[in-house]
């Protein structure tokens, strides 16, 4: 077996204060992957996230890129940055310059890229992220998804491996959501591997096609996204509940036969309650029926 | 400021090289300091006036808006410049003539002045100097601290903003000395946050590589010297009509 691309190995980290944030921790991401790391809010996601391009130094353990251990010298740090793009959670953390073409010029023109060179990325970056429109737009006047696909657009443009992103959809409404998976799912095609973290099991399990549970400062299971989320033990001790479409695909399955995949999209499991439906009661017409008790009592 | 700011951004000469509207700007500035303001000053405030509402559409309440704040400043000084006070006599408070007439010629210079500067701001971003001040030798870190301070100026006024509008939610604005007491816990916590921000920025330049440099790929504007002869042209208008104007005064 090849070694993975990233991999976190008894990972420990105390704060300087002395509150201990990873224990013991083991990660793998392997190339070509779509990797989420799920845990709840304020658990020390952030700490190991950092932790992956070699912001925090572990106390204990060692990250290793392609099975060798991370070093954190001036230009080891450079190539592992140069490999590893990180997309921090609060766009306005990351975006420092007046707009937004100078702003994601800002990467490629430290890879010590020329001026051509570095406005092709730029304009490759913006494409990517569908903000090709904005590229002039002075930073403080976009909004707030806006700024987080230019804060993504940003690290891109430095043409990573992988790319790290700090709960990529906090904060963004369903439509924003759309359109940045959207772009990611693009990205992934294109080869990035992506990690993401998130407190949303729904969209881990819709979205990542590898999960690991991040629990009390250490990976409590890794493995592919429907043998975690289906795992109910596991999820009840991280505190996490299995995500929604599972359950519900799971109560029409076991009606009928258990040899079908389990879908993971929306549109997959109202397809199968549709189909369920029309079954139990073939004349009932059953999509308005539906559509009035979702709308419920308000409308 | 955010006024300001927007209308920088967007009106018409926005793409025009920084020197085609400084130097016509500067030219006018030295006129105003230089000829009599009686009859400069009206000529400048109508130039500037002129260039930035019906030349770079910038609507006129945005400039009376940034000509306004001064304007305060000027009317309150009148009083002290019109009015003379004579101790030789006893106590002796007058309005002399020669007080009225340096009152005004200094509220229109002053005035002329300003909007010299207004039209200027109005029309080009703060970050279009960034590239000319480096090329007239400001140090690196000079610049680069400025283009932060402006950049995160904004971040804070949001900030400042939503405290204060939570504060007021939970009645923290309802009598003075509450208001006195929230000031003071909404300026401890933007600085607190404000040390927190810096630590995160710097999380983020160091992703992208950064190493003691904020390099960026800024566009430069071409010079055109037709707009700028045309400019200097009409400074030199105003300068001779002036001229012209003040033989027929006294």
């Amino acid at each position: 077996m090849t070694a993975p691309l990233l991999a976190a190995r008894g990972l420990e980290y105390v704060y300087p204060g002395g509150v201990v944030a990873l224990c013991g921790l083991d990660l793998n991401v392997e190339r070509g992957r779509k990797l989420a790391i799920l845990g709840p809010n304020g658990s020390g996601k952030t700490t190991l996230l950092l932790h992956l391009n070699g912001t925090c130094r572990p106390t204990r353990g060692e990250i290793r890129l392609d099975g060798q251990p991370a070093r954190y010298e001036h230009r080891a740090l450079n190539h592992w940055r140069r490999r590893v793009g990180l997309v921090l959670q609060e766009p306005d953390d990351q975006l420092f310059a007046a707009t937004v073409g100078q702003d994601v010029s800002f990467g490629p023109l430290n890879l010590g890229l020329s001026e051509a060179e570095t406005a092709e990325r730029v304009r490759e970056a913006l494409t990517a992220l569908r903000v090709t429109h904005l590229a002039d737009r002075p930073t403080h006047a976009l909004s707030f998804g806006q700024k987080k696909r230019v804060a993504i657009a940003g690290v891109l443009a430095m043409r990573p491996e992988i790319l790290v992103l700090d709960e990529p959809t906090a904060g963004l409404d369903p439509h924003g959501v759309t359109h940045l998976l959207g772009a990611l799912q693009q990205l992934h095609e294109a080869g990035t591997t992506l990690v993401f973290s998130t407190h949303d099991v729904d969209l881990a399990y819709a979205w990542a096609d590898q999960v690991a549970v991040f629990h009390e400062g250490t990976v409590l299971c890794q493995g592919e996204t429907a043998a975690v989320l289906g795992n109910r033990d596991m999820l009840h001790r991280a505190r996490l509940r299995p995500p929604l479409l599972l359950e519900v695909a799971e109560m029409l399955d076991a009606i009928q036969d258990r040899s079908r995949s389990i879908p993971r999209t929306r549109e997959a499991v109202l397809a199968l309650l549709r189909e369920r439906l029309n079954e139990a009661a073939p004349t009932v017409p059953v999509e308005p029926a539906l559509a009035h008790a979702w709308r419920g009592p308000s409308a | 400021m955010r006024a300001i700011d927007h209308h920088a951004w967007t009106n018409r000469w926005r793409d025009w090289h920084p020197a085609e509207k400084l130097l016509p700007a500067s030219g006018l500035l030295v006129l105003t300091l230089l000829l009599p303001p009686l009859t400069i000053a009206p000529l400048v405030l109508a130039g500037t006036a002129l260039a930035t509402v019906r030349g770079a559409g910038v609507p006129l309440r945005a400039l009376l808006g940034v000509l306004a704040a001064p304007a305060a400043f000027l009317l309150a000084g009148i009083p002290f410049l019109a009015v003379s006070v004579d101790f030789a006599q006893g106590f002796d408070l007058r309005l002399s003539s020669e007080g009225l007439r340096l009152a005004l010629t200094t509220t229109l210079r002053a005035l002329a002045a300003m909007s010299c500067l207004a039209f200027v701001v109005l029309t080009t971003p703060l970050t279009d100097w960034m590239a000319s001040l480096r090329r007239i030798g400001v140090p690196a870190g000079v610049v680069e601290l400025i283009l932060l301070i402006y950049r995160l100026i904004f971040v804070f006024f949001e900030r400042a903003l939503t405290g204060h509008q939570t504060q007021t939610a939970r009645l923290g604005h309802s009598r003075v000395d509450r208001s006195v007491r929230s000031l003071g816990l909404l300026a401890g916590n933007l600085f607190q946050r404000a040390l927190a921000q810096a630590r995160r920025l710097e999380i983020g330049l160091l992703a992208r590589g950064y190493a003691g440099e904020l390099r960026v790929l800024a566009p430069r504007p071409v010079l055109s010297r037709t707009r700028l002869v045309a400019g200097m042209g009409l400074v030199g208008l105003v300068g001779a009509a002036s001229s012209l104007l003040a033989r027929g005064f006294p």
